[in-house]
């Protein structure tokens, strides 16, 4: 196994554009080896496009990523593969492939990349159901399944090869609370035993109390703080205070800018009154 | 921007135009890309362990080309059998009845057996190409796939773009097969002329180039329907609604392109 | 990853050494199976094992029920707390006759 360094992920100054539009606009952050790092924010403060990027599945403006230690812009395409293959996702609909059985969509990336005997693939496979408590459901479609049952099998594919990061992608988005702490369980779980990097996007406050090692809070493509749970939740600073507690957003307006964005007409400072 | 640069009519027109242009060039564009990044995984990818799986390959072939056989030999039956009908009405005229296996053969190996089977297997397979990997965009199956170091073109397009490629000129030859033997049978009812007798002026008529020329079409048939697929489930935004109308744009562009595709080829190989 | 086996009367002790991971497992599979395949139990002694992913505990799974299916038992020995954690991850701590040293392994083999 590669020695892992303290930080799993380093991130200096991500600036990343969709079309015209700066979404991040300069974010430094790392995750810790085998620590929990929930990102929240409103919708709309980059934390899916943050996750997008750390995820290397989309290119950025400028900045550097590090993943485990390596630049990912100087990658070769096969040590980029080699990388992908210590990163497991479990994305925020579960994105089973709807063709194959949930044996099949879990097994999948050993298929892939590994030259493993059928029977150890196979046993690796139910293991990882067991996991996520879907013993028996292998040969299932995934149209078969519940919501929740979909989002757990969603994470036996992700650690099916044992790796690194995990990234979870609103994990409890869409169930019923029930459920939701279960998997907040699991993920738990996942870090103590197999001592994984876990990154965990969601807008959940509960889940994220529950299961963060340490928060980070987007807002409006910027970092706002990051802290551990406590900081967090004793923060002074108004705005995570207003996201923590939901106070709705600061209602004044910038009257040119609005009136500019309304009817598309600029009108020049000296003429204004 | 200034009051002079109020945008007339016009100049929203000419800026449609030159966007849908602009578009359409770009689309060709990535079309020739996915050609280009398909043969470089068909070569290249064993070496960095990403191999094209057979099985793929095979389960493609069934589902375009084996499933499609029945519906395939009834539209090629009703041409063959409706060329018959056709030329034995005009060459009556001319009291020419019996030359009519010239035109049927000519007509159905060269034109409308590779045709009609481009244009079916567009309809049926074409538009199953892009709603599957549209489908698959908004589920977000194709990150998945990209996250867990498996290349997309690799895994969905090459698979179905080979299957094509093989699936549309075999099933052209079946083609050729059923479209001139309902010929045959029509021709032998109306106008007496024995199957035998029939099938051996086929054989008198056809040259290899003839059979050549429908397949190499097919074969250009197939990587158009593919290519042309595979784009528009690419370009998918949204949700459902924006499946639906990849699909229906894969059919229309991919039946247009045959149609001239097809023009063009026969041009250029009959100078 | 190396191995060493060595025959007892109690039966045969299979000791692996370095990292049992998605590149050793199919080797280690080989002599686990060969092992069981010599028609007497088995200890496994996992002291010198630094990391064993799921690929090894899934061969071990494996030969372990290749075991039994002959009538015959399979313990592992001085297993590290890593792996240990990776087997209660899927509950085989329950299923394993897990010793604390190879000594303990045979006379478990009884």
């Amino acid at each position: 196994m590669t020695e892992t360094p303290a930080s799993v992920i380093e991130v200096e100054n991500l600036v990343t554009h969709y079309g015209d539009r700066e979404i991040l606009k300069g974010v430094t952050l790392d995750v810790r080896d085998g620590e929990i790092m929930v990102i929240m924010g409103g919708s709309g403060s980059g934390k899916s496009t943050l996750l997008r990027h750390l995820m290397a599945l989309e290119s950025k403006t400028s900045g550097t990523m590090r993943i485990l230690g390596q630049d990912i812009d100087h990658l070769s395409q096969r040590e980029f593969f080699d990388l992908r293959k210590r990163m497991g996702v479990a994305f925020q609909g579960g994105a089973l492939f709807s063709s194959m059985s949930i044996g099949e969509n879990v097994m999948l990336p050993l298929s892939e990349h590994t030259d493993l005997d059928r029977t150890t693939m196979e046993i690796m496979t139910r293991m990882k159901l067991e996991v996520v408590e879907l013993g028996g459901f292998e040969d299932l479609m995934p149209s078969e399944l519940s919501g929740g049952m979909i989002k757990r099998a969603a994470f036996a594919r992700a650690i099916i090869m044992d790796p690194k990061i995990l990234f979870c992608d609103e994990p409890s988005a869409g169930l019923d609370p029930v459920v939701a702490s279960a998997l907040d369980d699991l993920i738990l779980l996942l870090r103590d035993a197999m001592q994984m990097s876990i990154v965990v996007v969601t807008h959940e406050l509960e889940s994220a109390f529950k299961i963060a090692d340490r928060i980070t809070i987007l807002d409006r493509g910027h970092i706002l703080m990051v802290g551990t749970v406590d900081e967090v939740r004793t923060s002074s600073n108004e705005r995570v205070y207003n996201l923590l507690n939901r106070v709705p957003e600061d209602d004044s307006i910038d009257m040119d800018e609005y009136l500019q964005r309304l009817t598309g007409v600029q009108v020049n400072e000296e003429a204004a009154l | 921007m200034s009051d002079l640069e109020q945008p007339g009519a016009i100049k929203r027109f000419v800026e449609r135009i030159g966007r849908s242009t602009l578009s359409g060039v770009e689309e060709i564009g990535h079309g020739g890309v996915l050609i280009g990044e398909s043969f470089y995984w068909l070569i290249y990818g064993p070496r960095i362990k990403q191999p094209v799986r057979i099985g793929s390959i095979f389960q493609q072939m069934m589902e375009i080309g084996i499933h499609a056989i029945p519906i395939i030999g009834l539209l090629v039956a009703a041409i063959g059998a409706m060329l018959a009908i056709q030329g034995i009405h005009t060459l009556r005229i001319f009291g020419a009845e019996s030359r009519v296996t010239i035109g049927i053969a000519f007509s159905v190996v060269r034109e409308f057996a590779p045709l009609i089977i481009g244009i079916l297997i567009a309809g049926r397979s074409g538009s199953a190409l892009a709603a599957r990997i549209g489908t698959m965009k908004i589920n977000q199956e194709i990150d998945a796939l990209k996250v867990m170091g498996v290349n997309p073109v690799r895994f969905l397009v090459v698979p179905s773009l080979i299957a094509m490629v093989i699936m549309v000129p075999a099933l052209t030859v079946f083609g050729d097969i059923v479209g001139l033997v309902a010929a045959g049978l029509y021709v032998n009812a109306d106008l007496g002329i024995s199957m035998a007798a029939f099938f051996h002026d086929i054989v008198d008529i056809l040259t290899v180039d003839d059979i050549l020329h429908g397949l190499g079409k097919s074969v250009l048939f197939a990587i158009l329907i593919a290519v042309i697929g595979v784009v528009n489930g690419a370009g998918v935004e949204g949700g459902a609604d924006g499946v639906g109308k990849a699909t229906t744009r894969s059919v229309v562009q991919a039946i247009s392109a045959i149609v001239i595709t097809d023009m063009v080829f026969a041009f250029v190989a009959t100078r | 990853m190396k191995h060493e086996i060595r025959e007892e009367t109690a039966g045969i002790v299979v000791a692996f050494e370095g990292d049992v991971d998605l590149q050793s497992s199919p080797d280690a599979r080989k002599v686990l199976l060969d092992c069981v395949g010599m028609g007497k139990s088995v200890v496994v002694d996992l002291s010198k094992v630094g990391y064993i992913d799921s690929s090894g505990v899934a061969s071990l799974v494996e030969s372990f029920q290749s075991a039994r299916k002959g009538g015959r038992n399979l313990v592992l020995a001085s297993v590290s707390e890593g792996a240990l954690r990776v087997l209660k991850l899927a509950r085989l701590d329950k299923v394993f006759t897990i010793c604390d040293s190879v000594e303990d392994g045979l006379s478990a083999l009884g």
